[in-house]
Formats: structure tokens, C-alpha cells, sequence
């Protein structure tokens, strides 16, 4: 019997210890997720988690807690149907992450930030997130114990659903800041004669390249507004646009269950179906707020959905 | 040195804002002493006559509760406004259109109809509507007319002050009062009488699991007896709390009952009511359509819920009135 304490786990031992890694060993690397995944096809060619899985066989911990993968994956599980294993790749992807957060590494995700001068630690940004990534916490500020917002930027993937749900304007992220959002909206000149639409797509919601270019190819009085996710938007943010001029506002998310950010667009579901329904109380139904779940199967289907609205809209407005 | 001048005028409201002032007891006996009230129709005898034959910024100070829902409250208000050097809306009809304000959901049509037509506890079988001028033997008599749609104050005349709350609590009303007296009233333009953030900042209520309570079903609070430790949104009960700027020191959360909103929104929230909705919604435990409509089933009355004192206020009013809904 050996007296010196062998290191007896070697990286993928620690990995099958983390519930959820004991996958790790049903994986035979044939790649199926890899074609699935909407990350690797729209933000990070090296996105990769049958490499990932290769690193961590060979036990290259620090290739593998550097990888993307490990940072990026949202748990969407878009590719666990399509898997042959019926492998949850992202418990895998989870549980080298968590390794990588114990090891000191740190996720190179912009995430959201939070004011303590302005937060109330109402905790609804906790609630809202799909990560619980915001947490409230008692802390000292400016002499006093306060009750505010904490988040894990680790957990935190930048989806803004917090922002849109947080009432102070406390938490927030570059480029989906409430000013931000603003200022995209009123810099939409209106067009006149023609119906004035404000698309806002989620940046994951159109998996077809053809369908992401066909925006572009709209003109003017079609704004397009991407946004990381349906969630965040808020029926103040579609009511604003109507009343600088806009017709009509459309939101694309994606089909429940196959959400980036798991439930944005559940959230985004409630959100758009109570707006419809006061502007409904107020006479002003006629879906100038339309919110549309696209699946990653429905390809063509913004054009439609698209055309669809500027029908309704022209060539008069609803209202009035 | 002159007394101030000061006027209080009630508009569409139900008198709250009046009783709040007078709870402010034996203080008021001392504002009595160093101001000059030139009208209260609510306490005092003074004829619309008398304010008329002021000359113009004669008032130092008027507080004005109520929203403008008939031609009288709108002349008053103007007639007011040009007499009166500083024009506080006192009180969340005034500021945001208030309970009054939820008629914008309504037209004057249908409110005639069940109001003169089909209220159960009604006998018109003559079918009489107010007329706006009646010829009688002794002559003409008029009637204010009633507009379609609520105004807030500021949608009326220029303010420039916001006092909030439904009503505003008397602490408040006093410490704006001795602010007007030292004479150190911030820029015009701003909400008084308030704290810095929202109600959730003040509140002790205990949040459960480190905030990351999800709600499966809301609930309305005559259906539980709510726990008054927790938070009420972690117990499905929608409190409004995170939406409205604080001042009013918690009395209904303190009462057990869910904040409804009167203080108004906090800085830079333009749609109260669209914000809540926006918090209120992120909040839902869903995993599928079908647990959010479901959960939805359960907001009973959102536009009620969300716009209670600020329909007149909101995106939704400016939208269905036009631009006669732009502020002054
Ligand atoms: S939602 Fe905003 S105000 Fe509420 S706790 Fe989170 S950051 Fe603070
Ligand atoms: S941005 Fe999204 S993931 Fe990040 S804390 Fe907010 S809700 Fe959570």
C-alpha cells in the first residue's frame, strides 16, 4: 500500500463525477451535435463539443476550460433529440464548465452588470433569468445594509431577459441597455406612405442563412432590431415604437423548447399576450403587436410572417 | 412679509386627497397660521367668484387633486393655472389620472348607458341623460359637459410639481409643505413628496431562496391568507411594489396587502402599467405553451391590475386618444 496520495482522478474521472458528466462515456464523438447547434453556425465557428469531449478524454484541462464550448452552451438542448446516445451534451459541457469556474477560469461572455445605486433588490431579475444568475444579496452601501442584485457572471449568458423585467433600470447589458433599446427604435425614421413595421428577431430564432439575409433585403419601412432574445422585450418597448410612428411591431422568438435561453420566449408568450389584450380593452385590437414563435424547421417562414403584416397594415393603419 | 397665498381644488376625485390633508391635525393649525388659504371648496366657503377676480400668479401655490374629466374641472384648472404662480398635482388623479382614469378603458357612450340606462339600481323609465343646457321657466341652466376620454392635470395645464399617492401620505403633504415654505422646491418638473427607488427598497419582507421563486398560479388576496413575512409576488400575489417609487412608507404592505401602485412609476419608466406587465410575465414558473396560458389564466383583470391609478397616463391612452393626449 502506497503511502504518497496518488492522484488517482484523472480529468475525465472528475468530469463523470459531476452529475449530469457520467455521460461523458456513452459519447461515441460521431459529431451529430455539433450540426445541430445554433452557436457554431451563428457565433463561434470554434464552437465544438465533440471536441470538447476529445479534450477531455485526453485530459487537456486547460484547452478544454478555454474552449468557447464551455462557456457558450445554453442548455437549449436543441441536439439532445438528434443525439443517437440520447446524450444531454450540455450536462456534459455544464459539468466541465463547473470545473473550469472551481479552477479559477472565468466566462469571456459579455453578461449584464448590475447599479447598486439604482436597485431596489425587488429580485425580479433573479426570478426571470433562466440561469438564477442574478441573486439577491444583504450588503453595505453607502452606510447602510441593503438589499440588492448580485450576479453570477459565470451563469449569466446575455440573453437580457432581466433587463426587460427590471423596473429601475438597474441591470443591464451593453448593447441591450434600456437607452439603447430606445434609441434603436426613434432613430426608425418613418416612412411615409408605406406601412411603418418594426421587426424585432431574436438572434437565434432564424436558422436558415437565406431567411437572415432576406431581412436585410426589406425596405426601408421594414426595421429589423435583433435582439440576443425574444425575452428581452417589453410591452413598454413595443408601445414606445407605436408611438413614435410605428404601425406595427413584430417579434420573432423561437418555439418553446427550442428557446437559446430556454424560456425567453415563454416569457415573451405572457408578455405580448396580456399587451394584446389591454390594447384589446383600449379598441385597438387588430394585431398591430404580433409576437410569432418560429421553429427551426420553419424555414421561409419570416417573409411570411413578414408580408403578412405589411398586409394588414396597409394601406391604412388600424387605429384612429 | 405677505402670507403665501395657497389654494386647494378638488377635480374628479373622491375627496381622499382632502381628508389627507386634514389628517395632518394640529400641523395644519400651524399652516394656517403662516399661510393665507384663498381656496377650498372641500373646507372653507369661498365662491369660484372670488378666485376669479384675482389677478394673475396672485396664488403662491395651488394643489390641484383630481383628474380633468369635465368641462368644469378643465376651466378650473386653467382658471387656476393663470392665477397661480406654482401648480402642484397633488395626488395620483391629478399626476397620473387615478382610479377616475380607468373610464379610459370605456367610451361615454357605454358609461352613459349603464350609468342612466342599466344600472340594477336604477329606476330611469323616463330614460333622462344629463343635458348640457336645460330650458326651465326660471331660464337656462348648464351642466358641466362630460369628455370622452380622463386627462391627467398635465395633460390639461402646465404643472410644476408632482405630489403622487392615492393619497399622499400626510408625512409627505407636510414635508412638502414646509419645503414650499423654506422655499426650497427643487426644479420645476419634478416628483415631490417621494423616495429614490422603489417600494421593493423599503420593504422587509423576506425574499425566499435568494430571489428564485417562480409562480405557477396568481392569486388575489381575498383568496389566501398571504404570510406577512414573505414577499407577496413569491406568494403568487401581484404586488406592484417593484414598479412604484417609494414614499408612501408601506402602509397596505404593512396592512398585508400587496402595493397597488399609486406612487406612480419610479425614474425612468414611461408606461407604468407596460413595465409591471413586463415583470409581472418574467416571473411565471412555464416550461411549456401550455403552463403559460395557464398561468396567464390566472391575472385576472391585467389592464385593471397593471394601469390602476395610470391609464390616463400611459402609452395605451395616448395611443387610443391621439395627440390630444400630449402632456402641456
Ligand atoms: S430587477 Fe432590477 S431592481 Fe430588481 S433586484 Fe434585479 S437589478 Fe435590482
Ligand atoms: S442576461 Fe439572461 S442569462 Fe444573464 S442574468 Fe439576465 S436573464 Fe440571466
Amino acid at each position: 500500500m502506497s503511502h504518497t496520495k496518488v492522484k488517482t482522478n484523472s480529468f475525465a474521472d472528475q468530469v463523470r463525477l459531476i452529475p449530469g458528466g457520467e455521460h461523458l462515456d456513452v459519447c461515441f464523438a460521431c459529431g451529430t451535435c455539433v450540426s445541430k447547434c445554433m452557436i457554431q453556425q451563428k457565433a463561434e465557428p470554434e464552437y465544438n463539443p465533440r471536441r470538447l469531449i476529445r479534450q477531455v478524454m485526453m485530459g487537456r484541462e486547460e484547452a478544454a476550460f478555454t474552449n468557447p464550448t464551455t462557456w457558450m452552451c445554453s442548455g437549449c438542448d436543441l441536439c439532445f433529440p438528434a443525439c443517437p446516445q440520447e446524450i444531454h451534451i450540455s450536462e456534459v459541457i455544464g459539468a466541465v464548465k463547473h470545473l473550469a469556474i472551481e479552477a479559477g477560469y472565468s466566462s469571456p461572455l459579455e453578461t449584464v452588470s448590475v447599479d447598486e445605486g439604482l436597485c431596489a433588490g425587488c429580485g425580479i431579475c433573479g426570478m426571470a433569468c433562466p440561469y438564477e444568475a442574478p441573486e439577491l444579496i444583504i450588503k453595505e452601501i453607502n452606510g447602510s445594509m441593503d438589499r440588492v442584485a448580485e450576479v453570477d457572471s459565470n451563469k449569466c449568458l446575455g440573453c437580457g431577459t432581466c433587463v426587460s423585467a427590471c423596473l429601475t433600470g438597474a441591470i443591464s447589458r451593453p448593447g441591450v441597455s434600456n437607452s439603447e433599446m430606445k434609441e434603436r427604435i426613434l432613430v426608425a425614421e418613418a416612412d411615409n406612405g408605406q406601412p411603418n413595421l418594426m421587426t424585432f428577431v431574436c438572434d437565434w430564432c432564424l436558422r436558415a442563412s437565406a431567411d437572415v439575409e432576406l431581412l436585410e433585403s426589406y425596405p426601408e419601412n421594414v426595421h429589423v432590431i435583433h435582439i440576443p432574445c425574444s425575452g428581452r422585450i417589453d410591452p413598454e418597448i413595443a408601445l414606445l415604437a407605436l408611438r413614435s410612428g410605428i404601425d406595427g411591431v413584430l417579434i420573432c422568438g423561437c418555439q418553446p423548447g427550442e428557446c437559446h435561453y430556454q424560456r425567453g420566449t415563454l416569457v415573451s408568450a405572457c408578455k405580448i399576450t396580456l399587451l394584446n389584450l389591454m390594447l384589446g380593452r383600449m379598441d385597438m385590437a387588430g394585431g398591430r403587436v404580433r409576437f410569432v414563435q418560429i421553429g427551426t424547421r420553419d424555414r421561409g417562414r419570416i417573409k411570411k410572417e413578414i408580408d403578412g403584416m405589411l398586409e394588414l397594415l396597409s394601406p391604412q393603419p388600424e387605429v384612429h | 412679509m405677505a402670507k403665501p397665498k395657497v389654494a386647494f381644488y378638488w377635480a374628479a376625485s373622491c375627496g381622499g386627497c382632502e381628508i389627507t390633508v386634514t389628517e395632518l391635525g394640529m400641523k395644519l393649525v400651524e399652516v394656517g397660521d403662516l399661510v393665507d388659504i384663498v381656496l377650498w371648496p372641500c373646507l372653507m366657503d369661498f365662491k369660484y367668484s372670488d378666485v376669479e377676480a384675482m389677478a394673475d400668479k396672485e396664488i403662491d401655490v395651488c394643489f390641484f387633486n383630481g383628474a380633468i374629466r369635465t368641462s368644469e374641472n378643465e376651466h378650473l384648472a386653467k382658471m387656476l393655472r393663470a392665477k397661480s404662480k406654482t401648480m402642484v398635482a397633488f395626488g395620483a388623479c391629478s399626476h397620473m389620472g387615478g382610479i377616475p382614469g380607468l373610464a379610459n378603458n370605456y367610451d361615454k357612450e357605454s358609461i352613459f348607458e349603464r350609468v342612466y340606462d342599466t344600472s340594477p339600481s336604477l329606476d330611469n323609465s323616463a330614460g333622462t341623460r344629463p343635458g348640457i343646457s336645460t330650458k326651465m321657466p326660471e331660464g337656462e341652466i348648464v351642466l358641466p359637459s362630460f369628455y370622452e376620454q380622463v386627462k391627467t392635470l398635465d395633460q390639461t395645464v402646465e404643472v410644476d410639481y408632482y405630489l403622487p399617492g392615492c393619497p399622499p401620505v400626510a408625512e409627505q403633504v407636510g414635508a412638502v409643505l414646509g419645503v414650499i415654505l423654506e422655499g426650497k422646491l427643487p426644479e420645476p418638473g419634478a416628483v415631490i413628496g417621494v423616495g429614490k427607488k422603489t417600494n421593493c427598497d423599503e420593504c422587509e419582507r423576506t425574499k425566499r431562496s435568494n430571489g428564485h421563486v417562480r409562480i405557477k398560479a396568481f392569486k388575489r388576496p381575498h383568496e389566501i391568507l398571504a404570510d406577512p413575512e414573505v414577499c407577496f409576488l413569491e406568494q403568487g400575489l401581484i404586488c406592484a411594489g417593484p414598479a412604484t417609487r417609494a414614499g408612501c412608507g408601506l402602509p397596505c404592505i404593512q396592512g398585508n396587502m400587496p402595493c397597488r401602485g399609486c406612487y406612480g412609476p419610479p425614474e425612468g419608466v414611461e408606461d407604468q402599467g407596460a413595465k409591471m406587465l413586463g415583470a409581472i410575465a418574467a416571473v411565471i414558473d412555464a416550461k411549456t405553451t401550455e403552463d403559460v396560458e395557464r398561468v396567464m389564466d390566472t391575472i385576472v383583470d391585467p389592464l385593471g391590475t397593471y394601469y390602476r391609478f395610470n391609464l390616463p397616463d400611459s402609452i395605451l391612452s395616448e395611443l387610443k386618444y391621439g395627440n390630444g393626449n400630449g402632456k402641456q
